[in-house]
């Protein structure tokens, strides 16, 4: 009884903790050239490892530790987020959203960049598992 | 002898304490460049506060006095297009005093939103500072290596505007800049006085391991600078003006502390023969959240 309680606090604090009501910024959007781009990378899946210390680096600030979102930042596990492209992905995280906050990560190497989108993924998979 | 060994043992702990405050820091934008004058594109992130300190040393020629100018960095993203800047800064010289030689309140805005070819950055700075200065963060005019004494240079203040048109490139993993100064001292009535810095880096990996590690290729940022003045409204041009040329290297210790060095070479009779430059820098993130919550806002 306490073990299932304990579980549905955790998993109340998780869902809680999520920003849900995310609300997409509809005037950022990836040129159409950008958002077609391929991740070069999606053949190489053992990369992610290193997406995770980028995104723990440059990432969980805002979106926190699991992609949750915190604040304003997007909860990236939502279909919302990852329904859009790799090319789209990497488009936002290179340009940024200055107006709403999220800084431009163009300092990055462009492969680092697409191994934080390979890393995304991932988060799309823990949806699921929920 | 014994009286020495007290002061030694007893100025051992506060040293020891001063070195941890300034090693105390907390995180560096991972792949900031590893500049010491010249500015690239990238802002720091909203919230964000990085702590540094940095240090100047320069090395003399025959007839000058080898100097010690170190200088703290506070520097805080207001929003993600703007990042404002504090200094503070000393300056020692061998054979002469210490003197505490002013500050810096810098500011730099992102005009555009998007990345571009070619992206502008424009710099504010208000110096408040007096002749002793010798941080050298950046290179303008004519060179004037002065003999004087610190304390009669430290009696003379100068007021001082700055601005910097900022222009970098991300081409593939390269990053390349071009800095354009121009600087106003509001003490004397004297002209307008220019000068550039270039610079060109890039990381030593593209890729980042999965590992936890200090030393992988990925953490360190390498390149070079080229920086000088370019004379006055008087007389534009090199005539008598200091340049320098610099290898950079940066280290990212930790996820938000990193290391630089670079030594500097004179290229003319009247540049410091070497500068040679260090710095540790820390990133507290999400600071203005932290603070705002310590004061009950909602952030």
């Amino acid at each position: 009884m306490r073990w299932s309680l304990l579980a549905a606090l955790c998993a109340s604090t998780f869902v809680l903790s999520q920003n849900v009501n995310y609300q997409q910024d509809a005037k950022w959007k990836a040129p159409e050239d950008a958002a077609a781009k391929a991740n070069p990378l999606a053949n190489k899946p053992q990369l992610a490892g290193g997406g995770r210390k980028l995104f723990r680096r440059n990432c969980v600030e805002c979106h926190g530790d699991s992609g949750q979102g915190l604040k304003k930042a997007a909860d990236l596990q939502l279909p919302i987020v990852q329904a859009q492209s790799d090319g789209t992905l990497y488009w936002k995280i290179t340009n940024g959203n200055p107006d709403h906050g999220m800084p431009s990560f163009s300092g990055l190497p462009e492969l680092q960049r697409w191994q934080i989108v390979l890393y995304l993924r991932t988060l799309r998979n823990s949806e699921t598992a929920k | 002898m014994p009286l020495i060994s007290v002061r030694v043992r007893d100025l051992a702990p506060r040293l020891l304490a001063v070195a941890l405050f300034l090693g105390s820091g907390v995180l560096v934008h991972s792949q900031e460049a590893p500049y010491f004058v010249t500015y690239d594109h990238h802002l720091e992130e909203p919230g964000n506060l990085e702590i540094a300190t940095w240090s100047t040393i320069g090395v003399p020629r025959d007839g000058q006095k080898l100097f010690f100018a170190p200088f703290s960095e506070f520097e805080y993203g207001v929003t993600a297009r703007w990042t404002a800047e504090l200094y503070l800064e000393g300056q020692a010289t061998s054979g002469d005093g210490a003197v505490f030689t002013g500050w810096r309140l810098e500011n730099r805005f992102k005009p555009l939103k998007r990345e571009h070819r070619i992206n502008p950055i424009l710099y504010f700075e208000y110096e408040n500072i007096n002749e002793a200065t010798k941080i050298l963060k950046e290179v303008v005019g004519n060179a004037e290596i002065s003999g004087e004494r610190n304390a009669d240079l430290a009696r003379v203040h100068a007021h001082e505007l700055e601005a910097k048109l900022i222009l970098s490139s991300n081409f593939h993993d390269w990053n390349v800049s071009e800095n354009f100064i121009v600087e106003k001292n509001l003490s004397k009535s004297e002209g307008f006085e220019f000068g550039y810095a270039l610079g060109v880096s890039r990381p030593l990996s593209k890729l980042a391991s999965g590992e936890e590690c200090r030393f992988c290729r990925e953490n360190f940022n390498v390149g070079a600078e080229l920086y000088g003045g370019l004379g006055t409204t008087n007389g534009f041009g090199f005539h008598e003006t200091a340049h320098y040329l610099a290898p950079v290297v940066s280290w990212q210790v930790s996820d938000n502390s990193s290391i630089h060095f670079s030594p500097s070479f004179g290229l003319t009779d009247v540049s410091y023969p070497i500068l040679l430059r260090f710095g540790y820098a820390y990133e507290i993130r999400g600071f203005g959240s932290k603070v705002a919550r310590w004061f009950g806002g909602k952030q």
